[in-house]
């Protein structure tokens, strides 16, 4: 609590300046019932003095020497308004609030402001406005803060914070991916990889975002599957006249700069891969194991952006944004890795990973807008994720593996080169409608498709290599082939297909009430398959020779020689078309099917000028099923579950105004969580340290977690931007699902109830204050904090069922949360004419957090706190032509996951990721 | 204008993206020549598998073809007559088990064993899966009570506190190719007994040229004696889980694959010593023969790990590089505690061809004097006295 402290008196003390007197006030629009007037021009006649009113139409001008003055009003399209004999004193404060009209002259002219939403300033009105609580960051800060995707930009929202290294699992408030949705205009957002939930928003490119906001408040239009929150991106769209940017950039990565780099062979440059309507054993005849030369170290990339607009006979407007990029990354690491469980199963002290990433984003964006009451958009999105990831475990001779054969002490070595290829396709139709006065009508339906692919992983398993370097010709690694899966190649494709639909109607019956309702729905299915083939050699202990160049020994040629492929499913074996030497049929396949209807209303209620209530109610019908043919399963099970529920789920969300910039919010929600597809499909995938694996019961016993969510926060928005909020919020989630050990022989991970009940209670603070201001009364050093406190804990019971799992001790906390986040920048932003150069620094913490809980006598898996420090460097030279530096992850901190056991914690792994540096030319046309 | 031809350089762009990747991949083309093609199932043979519903009886003399898992569930029995052969078509999930409260009454006889076995022309090691017996009999993995594990294979449960739970009858019963592994972590055995109590009864059995472990104990109390393990590519003899029994007369034979003659666990190292009160393995084993292959090759006869205890009487080890190889964690004092508490040792034992006699890794100190007793006095299992007619070599 002491910085708590220190930073109140830190902000009372900025706060502190008056000499001479100032004019304040706000405008207000006659046309529009008395609605705040933005934009407007304020000009104290006969001096150089003026602002313009913001987005609430509140305007203020500082620094006024006393006197009496005369203050113009004006702004297009309305009466321009004088006001005389203003008078301003040393030291106080002039009211001066207007209410404007429009202009006789102009009533052709039809003004209708649209809030554009990629401004801060918009951004923090709508979060004032807000019924719910939410925070949202939009291209304006995007870009100021340089950050280059929407992962990135979520975890400048207080309570937020991502996974290093982790694939852009975002946590909120502690809870992770299995607790938020990810919405995409509203409309439903699909993952990209079975592991997830959400879609890895590193995917989205500061390119194609108008704004992300983080709702973490229920209300009834929200699916009920919700806890943590609701990330919403708003795609970008352009409604003025032309424009056309085109930007290239490089980037290196100090850690992968000067490496011999490598990556899986066949995948091409921009990360495409052109062997998937070839048979996988066609594949592993026709190429090899070794990975190849990337004859690069140095990221490249590049965008082109661009929108134009038509007018359309009297009131229509035709805008076209669309935007295409693509940038690749190197990253290199080295360090341990371990397997440890209760015994240290495999150590290797020397790993090095290889990951070479690309990704190419295109969006474009149609907008048809009627007239002032009706509006059309299409929104059609793809996106390429790829990775290749080459990665070599003991390297220098010194693995250890405890079921090893020949020597349990050292020389165990394994490779693993794989390749992941998400293709994800959004198509959208959305539309907003005046009905009349009262009635507004706001719809969207879409279409998502998704291909996530591993094609062609190949995994080759080595003993003794310590032979292999010490440089005695006569003495030899050798293959290590336990099972003949220990040497292998892996093919996996999971296809997704989503289509959902919103609507919703707003009623306003007066200015004091309105209605919302409507409904949203949608049904998802997945489909999911792999094939394995294993090299089952036919001599025990095979010589190997160079580990990285094995092609020779894997070639066809040598198939019934050296080695017989072995596959799970034979393709016919009545009719002797058997396991070895031959393609096979699929090993596991899954579909799992999912259909939400919800149906909601809700009321806004402006009880008096300071209180207003929104009561909301959701009937939500839930139906999911999951059919599978996994191998090694109970031949008793029936290989299907599906379970029906219907919830009903109420929220409260009251505001109450203590003065015009401060508020009280209270919320009160009750939610479900449901289980993911990944979850119950009791599929296992095996990675080279651990296994996991869902389980069928979760659709059983009970179907899903209700939830309970309590919010209360206190918020003050100063002027320019500046905000300070506190609050605080407590969960309850009935049968909370944890990722845990089963208990077997086989180690493997896989999803419980593993409780009655977690709680979460927390405390969250926000405040971003101007420090330095310049002549025009513009921020020119500002800076921003936001911290989240965050206990948690839960109860926990062993389990019984298809899969069983114990506990040793009664409670612990929830996974995922870490009990301390911080997120803080400071912005350096003066002006030298033309030249505008914007400076961040942007640090954020997460303290120790939970990774996977340990069951039986296993300590839990610790992922280590990480301190992070961004610099990035905007050049505007002049309209045309921004030059860009950044250095991201300047403290290059060490990423660690630990298992906790007693007398200390055992590193998992740990590595450092390096600096990575950034050049961006950007020409603005 | 200007944008319409940038939107065309963007389609143009993606045109380029997707066609920049190689694929060079030759067609393949299946020539089944006679071979395995010859021997198509008849689908009028005596075929068995699925789960009973019903007690089934195997004819004595007679061969069945066992086509999946054939399931024995609680409350049904399984009998085989002397001579009968089922032969498992491939795959490592075709395989017998008998659930807890199952029973399997397989008595063969040392003229007429009943032999389970690959139906392939040409069988190799790791043709099917094996089997599977699953009691009530306490395991350490778990809290104790009626709480159960899931076995590796087939994801069944076992464990209890039924100490003299009966499962029923394995005598002269020979198991051959088994072993199919499901995956990296999951292996059939040739015999699995998962958590089997002592009221049943094994003797005379034998894993012949098994993919993985030869016979394997996950916790329980059953007693076995009798038991050939021949060409075990993985260890012969395997316990883990709190595995309580005695094992009389027991024969290992090494061929070119391999790895111990017994790997011994004190518990599932993977979730850890649950039992409360704390118990560990803790078998006896009387007059024991491993036969390795020479003590050039970097193998050895017996590991001990994770805290097991052990009582070793009349050993005869020969061909090996190291002999017993006892090990703890770091800082971790399991299985050394078992020696020196005495609840782990060797009476009677000789050594052929052995190079290092015992290797100890564990947190306690103890000297081979303290180890063994009776060095030289070992004469094993005498398996010529009781392997005639019903095993194979």
């Amino acid at each position: 609590m002491k910085h708590f402290f220190t930073l109140i008196l830190f902000l009372s003390a900025v706060i502190a300046q008056a000499q001479n007197g100032t004019i304040t006030g706000s405008l207000s629009d006659k046309e529009a019932a008395g609605q705040p007037l933005p934009f407007a021009n304020i000009l104290i006649k006969g001096t150089s003095k003026g602002t313009t009113s913001d987005f609430d139409g509140n305007y203020i001008i500082n620094n006024v020497e006393p006197g009496t003055y005369t203050i113009e009003f004006s702004f297009v399209g309305y009466q321009s308004v004088e006001k005389t004999n203003i008078v301003v004193t040393a030291g106080n404060t002039t009211v001066v609030n207007q209410e404007m009209s429009a202009g006789a002259l102009l009533d052709e002219v039809i003004v209708k402001t649209t809030v554009r939403k990629e401004t801060e300033a918009a951004l923090l009105l709508d979060q004032k406005k807000a019924t719910t609580i939410k925070q949202s960051i939009g291209a304006q800060e995007l870009a100021r803060k340089g950050v280059s995707d929407a992962a990135a930009a979520v975890t400048k929202i207080s309570g937020i914070s991502k996974q290093e290294g982790g694939g852009g699992n975002v946590y909120v408030r502690g809870l992770g991916d299995r607790y938020l949705n990810t919405t995409y205009n509203g409309l439903s957002l699909p993952a990209n990889n079975i592991e997830k939930k959400n879609m890895d928003l590193n995917l989205f490119s500061s390119d194609v975002i108008q704004n992300v906001g983080v709702s973490k408040t229920y209300a009834a239009n929200f699916y009920g599957d919700f806890a943590a929150g609701n990330v919403d991106i708003v795609a970008k769209e352009y409604t003025g006249d032309f424009f056309l940017d085109v930007d290239l950039g490089t980037s290196i990565n100090t850690n992968a700069v000067g490496s011999n780099f490598v990556k899986s062979e066949g995948t091409g440059f921009f990360g495409f891969y052109n062997r998937y309507q070839n048979d996988p054993y066609a594949v592993i005849l026709s190429h090899g194991v070794d990975a190849i030369d990337a004859n690069a170290t140095t990221g490249l990339l590049g965008s082109i952006s661009g929108g134009k607009s038509w007018d359309v006979g009297e009131e229509s407007r035709l805008s076209v944004f669309a935007t295409a990029s693509f940038g690749n990354n190197y990253e290199f690491r080295e360090g341990p890795a371990v397997d440890y469980t209760t015994v240290e199963k495999k150590r290797f002290p020397n790993s090095e990973e290889y990951e070479y990433s690309r990704n190419t984003t295109a969006m474009a964006n149609i907008v048809y807008r009627i007239n002032g009451d009706h509006k059309i958009k299409f929104n059609s999105l793809f996106i390429n994720d790829a990775t290749d990831q080459a990665s070599y475990f003991g390297t220098k001779g010194l693995g250890i593996n405890r079921d090893a054969i020949l020597n349990t002490d050292k020389g165990f070595y394994q490779s693993n080169i794989q390749f992941e290829q998400d293709m994800i396709f959004v198509n959208q139709i959305t539309g907003t409608n005046s009905i009349n006065e009262k009635l507004k009508l706001d719809w969207g339906l879409g279409y998502n498709k998704v291909f996530a692919r591993q094609p062609d992983r190949k995994r080759i398993s080595v003993e003794r290599y310590d032979l292999e370097l010490d440089g005695d010709p006569n003495t030899n690694a050798t293959f290590f082939s336990n099972i003949a899966f220990d040497n292998q190649r892996y093919f996996q494709n999971i296809e997704d297909d989503e289509l959902n639909a919103r609507i919703n109607f707003n009623y306003e019956q007066s200015e004091d009430l309105s209605f919302n309702f409507g409904y949203n729905g949608r049904t998802k299915k997945r489909v999911f398959d792999n094939i394995r083939y294993g090299y089952d050699f036919i001599q025990p202990n095979t010589e190997v020779g160079d580990v990285r160049d094995l092609n020779g020994v894997f070639a066809p040629e040598n198939i019934g020689t050296v080695f017989n492929t072995v596959v799970f499913n034979a393709l016919d074996p009545a009719n002797g078309l058997g396991n070895n030497n031959l393609p096979g049929r699929t090993e596991n396949t899954y579909e799992g099917n999912l259909m939400v209807h919800g149906v909601f209303g809700e009321a806004v209620y402006q009880l008096n000028e300071k209180l207003s209530l929104v009561p909301g109610l959701r009937v939500e019908l839930f139906d999911q099923d999951i059919t599978y043919d996994v191998i090694n399963l109970p031949p008793t099970d029936p290989g299907f579950r599906e379970a029906s529920e219907v919830f009903f789920l109420p929220s409260l969300n009251v505001k109450y105004a203590l003065t015009e910039d401060q508020a009280l919010r209270f919320s009160f929600s009750s939610t479900v969580s449901n289980p993911e597809f990944k979850e119950v499909a009791p599929f296992v995938y095996e990675d080279v340290t651990q296994r996991i694996g869902g389980n069928p019961d979760l659709l059983s016993d009970p179907a899903f977690s209700r939830i309970y969510n309590l919010d209360v926060k206190y918020e003050w928005f100063m002027e320019r931007g500046e905000i300070f909020s506190i609050g605080a919020f407590a969960k309850a989630i009935n049968d909370p699902v944890n990722l845990v050990v089963a208990n077997d022989a086989t180690g493997t991970q896989r999803f419980f109830r593993t409780g009655d009940r977690a709680d979460v209670l927390g405390f969250e603070l926000e405040a971003r204050k101007g420090l330095l201001v310049d002549a025009e009364d513009e921020n020119i050093l500002s800076a921003g904090l936001n911290a989240t406190y965050t206990y948690t804990t839960q109860d926990l019971k062993s389990s019984q069922g298809i899969f069983s799992t114990t506990f040793d001790r009664d409670s612990d906390q929830l996974q995922g949360a870490s009990p301390l986040l911080l997120n803080a920048d400071l912005s350096y932003s003066p002006t030298f004419g033309e030249y505008k150069p914007v400076a961040n620094l942007v640090f954020s913490y997460f303290s120790d957090r939970i990774d996977a809980l340990g069951s039986g006598q296993l300590g839990n898996i610790i992922e280590k706190g990480v301190p992070t420090i961004d610099f990035v460097w905007k050049n505007t030279i002049n309209e045309h032509f921004e030059i860009n530096a950044s250095v991201k992850n300047l403290l290059n901190p060490t990423i660690e996951r630990v298992r906790e056991i007693d007398g200390g914690d055992i590193a998992l792994s740990s590595y450092k990721r390096g600096l990575n540096l950034g050049l961006q030319l950007k020409y603005k046309f | 204008m200007k944008a319409n031809k940038f939107l065309l350089a963007i389609f143009a762009a993606a045109t380029l993206f997707v066609g920049c990747s190689d694929d060079d991949t030759a067609d393949i083309t299946i020539n089944q020549n006679g071979g395995d093609n010859g021997n198509p199932v008849d689908p009028t043979d005596l075929t068995i598998g699925g789960t009973l519903s019903e007690d089934l009886v195997l004819a004595a003399g007679t061969e069945y073809t066992l086509t999946s898992a054939l399931i024995v569930p609680d409350g049904f029995t399984l009998t085989v007559n002397p001579g009968a052969v089922i032969k498992a078509t491939t795959g490592a999930d075709v395989y017998v088990a008998v659930l807890q409260g199952g029973k399997i009454m397989a008595e063969g006889t040392s003229s007429n064993p009943i032999v389970f076995t690959s139906n392939s022309a040409t069988p190799n090691a790791g043709d099917w899966g094996g089997l599977i017996i699953l009691g009530k009999a306490p395991i350490n993995s778990v809290t104790g009570g009626n709480a159960t594990s899931t076995s590796e294979i087939g994801g069944l449960p076992y464990g209890g506190s039924a100490v003299n739970d009966n499962s029923g009858i394995l005598r002269y019963v020979r198991i051959e190719y088994s072993g199919g592994a499901a995956d990296a972590s999951s292996e059939n055995n040739g015999f699995s007994f998962y958590g089997v109590g002592n009221g049943t009864t094994i003797d005379f059995i034998q894993a012949f040229e098994g993919k993985d472990d030869g016979v394997e104990f996950f916790g329980g109390t059953v007693n076995a004696s009798h038991i050939s393990v021949v060409g075990a590519q993985d260890d012969s003899v395997d316990w883990t889980e709190g595995f309580t029994g005695t094992l009389t007369d027991v024969y290992i034979e090494h061929r070119q694959s391999h790895d111990k003659g017994i790997e011994g666990d004190g518990f599932n190292t993977d979730i850890g010593n649950n039992s409360s009160p704390i118990f560990w393995s803790s078998p006896s084993i009387n007059n024991l023969t491993i036969n390795g292959n020479g003590s050039t090759n970097e193998n050895e006869a017996i590991r001990l790990r994770a805290g097991t205890r052990a009582l070793f009487n009349n050993v005869l080890l020969s061909g090996f590089a190291e002999g017993f190889d006892l090990d703890d964690e770091d800082g971790e004092n399991f299985t050394g505690e078992g020696v020196t508490n005495g609840d782990t040792g060797v009476t009677d034992i000789s050594f052929e061809d052995v190079i290092v006699t015992l290797k100890n890794d564990t947190g306690a100190t103890f000297d081979e004097t303290t180890f063994f007793t009776g060095v030289g006095n070992g004469t094993g299992a005498d398996y010529a006295s009781w392997s005639g007619g019903w095993t194979r070599n």
